[in-house]
């Protein structure tokens, strides 16, 4: 394989997913100006280092673990990784504003601005491109079986959420620790 | 009312199971509303995420799109492909230009521009004017006075 080859199968696969690798580094930086940034910078390093790319392998599954790989070395480097990886609220629900028309769903952005990045994620990778649990372990460095769970745990809490059941009071999950028999007596 | 887990649920909704789970579960389905209702719930809430993720992808090629498409403030934008055409047109122009200066082309080529004998000039030791031509369509023949000399005499 020559060098050329390289070039010119990373490239142009790299231009035509610029959309989904952008939602991607958006969804991950809480915004599209910590998104735009965080994209640039994994760029620049997959094309320099674009002989690590494996023929064989998807291109994007590839591209995405490298954006997911890059915004880890990154929070690394920061002396408080948690602090970092916060996002503001109003550029992260801006992300779903289409040219300030169309209707928001506000209760799924909420749900989501309040998840961990990882878990935003694994929702975007398997609900929003489609991928397989596997791959979406492969870009998340997890297991399969960790994003099933994940899945499972976002999928139940986002239903009740929707739906129109009250959420649980704090006082109500407490309770349940205990049996029903043993909060029946006085 | 059967108990079914969320895990098992949601591996459901998102096709995750064998063809012989789902065949069993959608038996269940039938029968028990509860679980019917909590299947719609899960659905519905994945729809919604599915939503909410295809805005942000619309917004993005929207955006790289007019990033790429639209032409800086100052200055007009002309395609690259109209640019090459109007370049090759201009430099022909520019060679039959010069070619016209140069070599006369192609009002010196016979046939073309005007006659021969226009160019030659009128035939010595004639008065008449050529009968075709540019020169008798700009108007009548100018007269020229040639001075015809005296043929010298045979010495004796």
């Amino acid at each position: 394989m020559q060098a050329k080859d390289f070039h010119d199968s990373v490239r142009p696969g790299l231009i035509a997913m610029l959309p989904r690798l952008k939602r991607f580094a958006d969804v991950l930086g809480g915004g599209r100006d910590a998104g735009g940034g965080l994209l640039r910078r994994a760029l620049q390093y997959m094309l320099a280092e674009q002989h690590l790319y494996q023929r064989g392998t998807a291109l994007d599954v590839w591209a995405f673990s490298e954006v997911y790989r890059q915004w880890r070395h990154e929070l690394s480097g920061q002396a408080d990784p948690m602090a970092q990886a916060k996002i503001d609220d109003a550029a992260f629900a801006a992300l779903f504003d289409i040219d300030g028309e169309g209707h928001r769903d506000e209760p799924v952005i909420a749900f989501l601005m309040g998840l961990p990045p990882q878990q935003r994620l694994t929702l975007l990778l398997v609900y929003g491109e489609g991928f397989e649990h596997e791959d979406a372990g492969r870009i998340l460095d997890v297991s399969s079986e960790m994003i099933a769970a994940r899945l499972i745990r976002m999928s139940a809490s986002l239903s009740d959420r929707l739906s129109e059941r009250p959420p649980a009071q704090a006082a109500a999950i407490v309770e349940t620790l205990y049996p029903e028999w043993h909060r029946a007596s006085p | 009312m059967t108990e079914l887990s969320d895990e098992l649920l949601v591996a459901y909704v998102d096709g995750q199971l064998a063809r012989k789970q789902t065949r069993a579960i959608d038996k269940v389905l039938e029968q028990d509303d509860v679980l019917e209702a909590r299947v719609t719930a899960l659905k519905h809430a994945h729809a919604r995420l599915e939503a909410a993720f295809e805005a942000i992808l619309a917004g993005e090629e929207a955006e790289i799109s007019q990033a790429t498409v639209l032409p800086p403030d100052d200055g007009f934008w002309v395609p690259w492909r109209t640019f090459k055409i109007a370049a090759a047109s201009a430099g022909i122009v520019l060679a039959l230009a010069f070619a016209a200066l140069g070599y006369g082309w192609p009002v010196s080529l016979p046939g073309l521009g005007s006659s021969p004998a226009a160019d030659i000039g009128p035939v010595p030791g004639t008065d008449a004017a050529p009968s075709t031509g540019s020169a008798q369509r700009a108007g009548p023949a100018p007269q020229v006075e040639l001075e015809v000399l005296p043929e010298p005499r045979p010495g004796p």
